[in-house]
Order: structure tokens, then sequence, then C-alpha cells
């Protein structure tokens, strides 16, 4: 038989790998009802700013609350997924907490893609972007550089402990200055595409869509939270792509 | 037209191919992220671009929309959540552009506080393009989540 603190603990370490994972908000509180729903707990989330709070009762015991902490870092789908499909192996098949949570923590243990298939399909991702925005071949090419040099430097700050807003700042800085390039030496007929786009794989767009996706089921402070980041990182951007664009001399918009 | 529609769905396509990689997706995802975003997009180059002739805002929504419908129908099929699909495909469809010129009316704004007629030039561009570029989103991300909410029974067994 299955402790309540083995239960809750599980079922709180599973919403806060799930929300670091990219999840919204509505879809943790499915998949964590369904598990507890099975094993015949009645739960509460809290999705907090730096971790999330879980209040568990049994029908007839006492409540027991436990918390665990976001460790916001890459978005990963596949972890979504693969946590959502354990819920639904919970519901259906009856898996004890016991043998949830040794699925679980062969999921958390899942590396993330290939680094170099990351920098090599945004760059050409980035590149596409650039030509849907009236960019010529000079202008894409360009940014696919820019963007692939980006990405590597932030591959690199990223695993050395660099603040994240710090490594937003460099990898902005760092693209720019080499998509100014075009405007700088006259490349192409499309220079101010490429600076503009050459930025654009920063953007981030899943925290975005995410943070409404929380306002709409009304989870508000997990919105002001996912909207507030994605936010600060924007700015961030913004100042590195100034900086590059002031530095390199090439006309500010 | 119908060359720069394919086109313009292709490298929609690409687009959204390449930055789902940024989210690390199961592998089988990426087709139907290109398909998803090819649809959308292509559906927004058609409704700005030919008689039909709609502004960014409307033809975003609705391209949007078609969006959401697609990943939530194909969801189940793949057996990964709605949101894998769905958000990627979106965006090839941000208004960076527009975001980027909002930005540059921002900041030409502050260094020229002092010159009314170049501040105001500025100014103009400053709230034309961001207003643009919010309601395109806003518009987009109604459009696209509205069909995780309204199908709710397939957008959440999707993983069964």
């Amino acid at each position: 038989m299955d402790s309540i603190d083995d239960t809750g603990g599980l079922l709180c370490d599973y919403a806060a790998e799930l929300i670091s994972s990219g999840a919204t908000c509505i879809r943790l509180e499915k998949n964590v009802r369904r598990m507890a729903l099975r094993w015949g707990v009645d739960v509460e989330i809290d999705v907090m700013p730096r971790h999330v709070h879980l209040a568990v009762k049994e029908s007839d015991g006492p409540c027991r609350t436990f918390m665990t902490r976001e460790i916001r870092g890459a978005i990963s789908y596949s972890k979504v997924t693969r946590l959502s499909r354990l819920s639904w192996q919970v519901a259906d098949d009856g898996l004890t907490p016991a043998d949830a949570r040794a699925r679980f923590e062969a999921i958390s243990r899942q590396p993330g893609a290939n680094r170099w298939w990351i920098l090599f399909a945004a760059s050409i991702a980035n590149a596409a972007f650039c030509r849907l925005f009236g960019g010529d071949a000079t202008a894409m090419a360009a940014v696919f550089v820019a963007t692939a040099a980006g990405i590597y430097l932030r591959q690199l700050l990223l695993p050395a402990g660099c603040d994240v807003r710090l490594a937003f700042v460099a990898c902005a800085f760092v693209s720019s200055v080499l998509a100014s390039g075009c405007k700088l030496f006259s490349l192409g007929m499309t220079p101010d595409t490429a600076i503009a786009t050459s930025v654009l794989y920063l953007v981030p767009g899943i925290p975005f869509l995410n943070a409404f996706s929380d306002l709409t089921d009304g989870h508000y402070v997990s919105f002001f939270t996912r909207l507030t980041d994605a936010l600060v990182l924007t700015c961030c951007l913004s100042a590195g792509l100034c900086i590059g664009m002031r530095l390199m001399g090439v006309g500010m918009f | 037209m119908i060359f720069d529609i394919l086109s313009d769905a292709f490298f929609a396509a690409v687009a959204a191919m390449g930055f789902s990689a940024l989210s690390s997706p199961v592998r089988s995802s990426y087709l139907y992220c290109a398909l998803i975003a090819a649809a959308g997009h292509s559906l927004r180059f058609v409704l700005m671009n030919t008689s039909a002739d709609m502004s960014v805002v409307p033809a975003s929504v609705l391209a949007a929309l078609v969006v959401g419908v697609l990943a939530v129908l194909l969801s189940p099929h793949a057996r990964t959540p709605a949101e894998t699909f769905l958000f990627p495909s979106l965006l090839p469809m941000i208004p960076g552009i527009y975001a980027y010129r909002a930005f540059g009316g921002l900041v030409m704004c502050l260094l020229h506080g002092s010159e009314s007629g170049v501040f105001m030039h500025y100014f103009y561009l400053l709230a034309t393009n961001g207003l643009t570029c919010i309601c395109v989103i806003l518009g987009m991300v109604v459009g696209s989540t509205a069909p995780i909410f309204i199908l709710r029974r397939i957008s959440f067994s999707a993983t069964r």
C-alpha cells in the first residue's frame, strides 16, 4: 500500500516537471486530477512563479501539502507528450504510485534533442521566415549564418551558467551584427529584412502563447508569470538588437 | 498566383518544422507541424492577396482558427497534445516585422523627443505598427486556442 506521502510527492513532482517542460495549466490540472482520481485522493494545485504547491486529501484522512521547485528550462514537448501518456497509463492500466514513479523518473532523465540538429533546423527556419517577410536569397543566407551563430552562442552560454537574460542580449547582439553585414557591404536588395529577421528566433513565442492559454482558463498567476518572463526576454533581445545596430552604424530603423 | 501560394506554404512549412525543433517535440510531429503551418499560412496569404482582400488582423484570426482546429483533430492520430503542433505552426504567422517597426518607432521617438515633427512621424509608426502587432497576436491566440477549449474531449484525450 502506497502512503499518501508517496502519492502526493509524486503528483507534485509530476506537476512541476510538466509545467517546467512547457505544458499549459489546463493540461496540468487535467493530468494530475486524472491520476489522483485513480488513486482515490482529492488534489488542489497552485502554480506559483517558482514552485508548484499541491494539497492532497484522502476521503477520511488529513490534508497534506507538498511543494516542488520548478526548474524553468528548455521547453520539451516530447516530455509533455510522455508525461501525458503516463497519466493515461495510470488511469486506464491502474499503475501504482511506485510504478508510476519509476516511469516518471525515466521520463525526467530523458535528454534533450541533439544540439546540432536544433542549430541547423532553427537556422533553416529563420531563413525561411526571412523569405516569408520578403527577403531575397542573400538576406536568407545572411539570416541563416546570423541565426546559427546566435544559437551556437546560446548553447555555449546557458550550460555554462550564464544568466538567460544576458545570454539573450548577447545572442541578439551577435546575430544583428552579422546580419548588418548585408547593409554595410550592400549585399542583396533587402538588407533591412535580413536585420529585422535575424533575431526573431529568440522571440519567446511559446511562452507568450502558453500565457494567453492560461489567461483563457483563468490561471491569472501563471499568466502573469509567463507573460512577464516572455516580455523580459523580448526586451533583452531588443536591447541586443539596438546595441548591435548602433555599433555597426547601420541606420536605426 | 498559384506559384506564390505554393511558395508561401512551402516556406511556412520549413519555418514551422525548424522552429518546432526548439521545443523538442516527438519525431513524428514534425510532419504534422509542416502540414498545419502550410495550410494556415497559405490561407492567410490567399485571404490577404486575392479578391477577398482582407486586412492582416481578420485574415490572421481565420488562419489561426483553421490551424487550431487542424491541430486538435490531428493530435489523436499522433498521440501527442495539440499544443505540440499548434504553437510551432503559429510561429510563422507571428507579426515579427510589425513588432520590429513598432520597436524602431519607439526608439526613434525617444531619440527625437525634442523635434516635434520627427517625433510625430515616429509616434505614428509606433502606434500603427504596435496596434497591428498586438491585434494580430491577440486574434491569433484566441483563434488558435478556442478549438482546444471547444473540442475539450478530443484535446485532452489525444495521448490516451
